[in-house]
């Protein structure tokens, strides 16, 4: 159990990459890169997690009560609006390529071949 | 590189990679028990120091409020990035025609869908906006309720298609709130230095805990987040809805 989030965030980057590495597709390798992503989630909410703890509000609960580290919390939000501009932004970048290019495929460009 | 040697020489990677991917997760303090001191430090005292119930946004707009200015500016670039590349090429106009792809039918809209819809649109817009105002006291805060806001907006595309989402969401009403929001942030900075003070320093007065207004300084730099947040996000459906219509007839191919 104390293995486990840790080699999850690591499997997660692992696939991650293996999926960019061998994409065929210019949308398929962003949704890779979310699954990279992801993977950064999961170790930071890991490594703020605390057992029998509540969320860091303190609204229904007094202060002093424990509570998981809201630092990694406020991270983990950050990165999550981020990930979704920049998807958006590759996005766009894939879609002005298929316009001028006729293909999504990064083989199919000429610095690759 | 032709994909096979390519997938080789990740494979080597991830070989000479693992053990140390290993041996550091057997190092890794142990799960469910954090040492990371900052943090607790804030738990102890940041409701006593704010004035605010929700430590995630104490860390977000004050302990850290200097992060979130340059994720801030993070998002303005992707934004602007995302924008910059797809503005003024299909869909500008608005009776615009859907594009059409070959062998694929348009159907017509269920009413159902329409309804439903409607109903909802104003409700999970008004949701956004109470998730955006509680940031202080529960769960919630800019960067949710803007995404709620931006998506309850999509909705009225889903339910009224697209001529009646082009005529109420205007790109010029959201490039402001999207530079505003952003600049608001940048700006309650600077009310700190006017005082000669530190940059963000929280100079207004902070109110009571658990109630909605309180805070102080973090209640401006979460309207500006949720300006910029929900603008941008609202943006990027535009332009990217922009992107369904037919190819103009002088666009080049």
């Amino acid at each position: 159990m104390n293995l486990l989030p840790w080699l999850v965030a690591a499997w997660l980057l692992g696939v991650g990459l293996y999926g960019i590495v061998t994409s065929r597709n210019f949308v398929h390798l962003v949704g890779c890169l979310s699954v990279v992503q992801s993977s950064t989630y999961v170790l930071l909410l890991a490594a703020g997690f605390r057992w029998r703890a509540i969320a860091p509000i303190f609204y229904d609960h007094p202060p002093g009560t424990p509570a998981v580290d809201p630092v990694l919390q406020a991270l983990v939000l950050t990165d999550v609006v981020i990930g979704a501009t920049v998807t958006a932004l590759l996005l766009a970048m894939a879609l002005q390529l298929h316009k001028k290019r006729e293909t999504l495929d990064p083989e199919e460009l000429r610095p690759m071949r | 590189m032709n994909p096979k040697w390519r997938l080789a020489v990740f494979l080597l990677a991830c070989l000479v990679v693992a053990p140390g991917v290993v041996g550091l997760a057997l190092h890794m303090p142990r799960f469910g028990a954090p040492v990371l001191a900052l943090g607790d430090a804030i738990n102890a005292q940041g409701t006593a120091q704010r004035h605010v119930s929700n430590m995630v946004s104490a860390v977000n707009f004050d302990y850290r409020g200097f992060d979130t200015l340059g994720e801030e500016f993070m998002l303005l670039c992707a934004v602007t990035g995302t924008v910059v590349l797809l503005r003024g090429a299909r869909g500008e106009a608005l009776d615009a025609r859907p594009g059409i792809v070959p062998g694929r039918p348009i159907l017509p809209r269920s009413e159902a869908v329409t309804l439903v819809a409607r109903v909802f649109a104003p409700l999970i817009i008004l949701f956004g906006v109470y998730v955006a105002a509680h940031a202080m006291t529960t769960p919630g805060g800019g960067f949710q309720g803007g995404v709620i806001v931006a998506s309850g907006l999509l909705l009225v595309f889903l339910g009224d298609g697209y001529q009646t989402w082009r005529a109420l969401v205007k790109s010029r009403v959201l490039d402001a709130c999207e530079g505003g929001g952003a600049a608001l942030y940048a700006l309650c900075g600077f009310a700190g230095m006017c005082l000669r003070l530190p940059f963000l320093s929280n100079v207004l007065p902070l109110g009571t805990a658990k109630e909605v207004f309180s805070g102080g300084l973090m209640l401006l730099e979460n309207l500006g987040v949720t300006l910029a947040v929900g603008g941008g996000f609202s943006l990027i459906f535009l332009e990217f809805l922009e992107e369904t219509r037919a190819r103009k007839p002088d666009e080049p191919k």
